[in-house]
């Protein structure tokens, strides 16, 4: 069954060239192509491409800009000429790239990884269900100074606003995303991450131990170590959640 | 030796003692071991790399010991081959001993200086030379970088445009691929010539746009006012190369539109003027040009000292405006 792809590079003779390339692969279908990254927001909201094939230099916003753009990240397979810093990001994190002129072997090996990756996670329809929300196996695209990384958000356990940002924690990482937790509740399905209080969403599944608290509030320790505090109006609602 | 010097110097003048001779044979040797012995525990304590002030009390100190070393055996030794002066032998043991001691440490104090004052000059002479040496060190691996100048962006972006023309437009293709055959030899026999003519610099200047047009299509438009009479004079191989390489990585590969450039040579009160004139503005990317501007100062100052200049602004919102002012070759 093919999966559906877009391509986004400035150059047209580069989309070209990619798309030649591609016609050895009919597992993978070219849905639209986009010059720049406006129009590629565009294209991604059109279609919803399960893949998408992103250069990173191009004028105006670059690559990464269009990912913090958008709110769930399809997968993606970067193209550079030559990014000396990006394929550094992209070693450490095995972000997949591919080098222009692309070699078709090692286009074949990054198409078999995302084959591979996508059975996994799509049901059987290969649908999304519910376009509105996110749910645990999407994933979003962080970029925090010189490193970036996609995450599932079934790995994010807490996110904790700083200003205007919010800082995303999982694993050992705790970078900032330019998102209010406003912005991200509304996103986020409420069944799995919770607002615990102004400051913090907590993901219920990430939940160690529960203890009571000043005020009627609730004292949440997460996976990690995390304490956090539930205020007394979110106490109550988190109740009824978990009451059986 | 010194010490001998300096004691017949002052023997002369009072050369009625008896056992002159064999007091002043006596303290020059004396003299000789000491100074040797200092030398020694000088470079063992290693003296004169600590701080200045470790060494003014360091070197206070030894000249104190060493007088207080001298004067004793001194005397003893005197005494003991009487060869004392009779003028002296009066005087207690400790006072013989702190003249003799007070004597010495002068004369040790001026031995002292001249020698570091010595090895001061010599070390800060080789420190110069190697600062020197140094500096023309960093300034040719400078020279070199800019010059062996590939830019692997731009050399892989073509290759990879180059491919895509192969079946959509082979003739294209294969021009394209002279061009940039024309463009790899230049970067690497730029260092080789001190200037090149215009019209050479000019032929590489136009593989680059039009390999860059490849890439751009109608997003990069090019234009030349090139006066035929300046095509012979010579400038700096690949610096208007980079001049043109910097406008479009900076000015139009950063703008979604893309834009234009021109470039324009001619004769301007009595000197050469290459201009660049491309889309773009300078405030935001004012880091990453400082590199080709400097180099691009230098390389005139050198040459040129001067008779030559280079100045680059925004001369309007939308357009930056490099300007190159060369000294003009009959």
């Amino acid at each position: 069954m093919s999966r559906k792809a877009i391509i986004i590079d400035d150059e047209r003779l580069a989309r070209t060239e990619l798309r030649k390339l591609l016609q050895e692969f009919p597992e993978i279908e070219i849905v639209d192509e986009a010059a720049n990254v406006d129009e590629g927001i565009d294209k991604i909201d059109l279609h919803h491409p399960d893949l998408i094939f992103l250069d990173i230099q191009m004028p105006g916003k670059t690559g990464f800009d269009l990912l913090q753009e958008i709110d769930r990240a399809p997968h993606v397979i970067f193209t550079t000429a030559y990014d000396e810093f990006a394929l550094k990001a992209f070693e450490v994190n095995a972000l997949d790239y591919l080098l222009k002129p692309v070699e078709p072997r090692r286009l074949a090996d990054a198409i078999h990884k995302f084959s591979e990756v996508i059975q996994k996670e799509t049901t059987g329809t290969g649908e999304f269900i519910n376009r509105d929300k996110l749910n645990d196996n999407d994933q979003v695209f962080v970029k925090d100074g010189e490193r970036c990384w996609f995450v599932k958000l079934n790995e994010i356990r807490l996110f904790e606003s700083v200003g205007n940002y919010a800082k995303v924690f999982f694993g050992p990482n705790k970078p900032l995303i330019l998102k209010s937790l406003n912005a991200l509740e509304e996103r986020l399905d409420e069944k799995v991450f919770f607002r615990a209080n102004r400051k913090h969403i907590i993901n219920l599944r990430m939940i160690d131990k529960i203890e009571s608290y000043f005020n009627g509030g609730l004292l949440v320790e997460l996976k990690g170590g995390d304490k956090i505090e539930v205020s007394r109006r979110q106490t109550v609602k988190f109740k009824e959640m978990m009451s059986l | 030796m010194l010490y001998a010097f300096f004691y017949w110097s002052l023997g002369i003048t009072s050369a009625k003692q008896p056992h002159f001779f064999a007091q002043l044979l006596l303290e020059a040797a004396q003299g000789f071991v000491l100074t040797h012995i200092m030398r020694g525990t000088i470079s063992e304590t290693k003296l004169l790399q600590k701080n200045l002030n470790n060494q003014i009390v360091g070197v206070a100190i030894l000249l104190m010991a060493f007088s207080i070393i001298y004067s004793i055996s001194n005397i003893l030794i005197e005494l003991g081959l009487h060869i004392e002066s009779p003028s002296v032998a009066e005087y207690t043991f400790g006072n013989k001993v702190i003249r003799a001691a007070f004597g010495c440490f002068m004369w040790l104090t001026i031995w002292s200086l001249i020698y570091f004052t010595y090895h001061y000059i010599i070390r800060s002479r080789q420190e110069e030379v190697d600062k020197v040496r140094l500096q023309a060190l960093v300034k040719e691996l400078e020279l070199k970088t800019i010059k062996a100048h590939i830019n692997p962006h731009f050399i892989f972006n073509a290759l990879n445009s180059i491919r895509a023309l192969v079946d959509e437009n082979p003739e294209r293709a294969r021009t394209a691929i002279t061009e940039l055959s024309n463009i790899l030899r230049s970067s690497m026999t730029s260092d080789k010539v001190e200037t090149v003519t215009l019209e050479k610099e000019l032929n590489i200047v136009k593989d680059y746009l039009a390999l860059e047009q490849i890439r751009f299509e109608e997003r990069l438009q090019v234009q030349f006012h090139i006066d035929e009479d300046t095509l012979d004079q010579p400038v700096p191989p690949m610096m208007l190369q980079t001049l043109v390489e910097n406008a479009i990585k900076h000015g139009i590969s950063k703008t979604v539109a893309g834009g234009h450039i021109e470039i324009i040579s001619d004769f301007k009160d009595n000197h050469h003027e290459l201009i660049i004139r491309n889309t773009g503005h300078l405030n935001g990317s004012a880091n990453e040009v400082g590199f080709g501007i400097g180099s691009t100062k230098n390389r005139l100052n050198l040459l040129y000292g001067s008779n030559a200049s280079f100045e680059i602004k925004d001369i309007s919102t939308t357009e930056v405006q490099a300007k190159v002012i060369l000294p003009v070759q009959i």
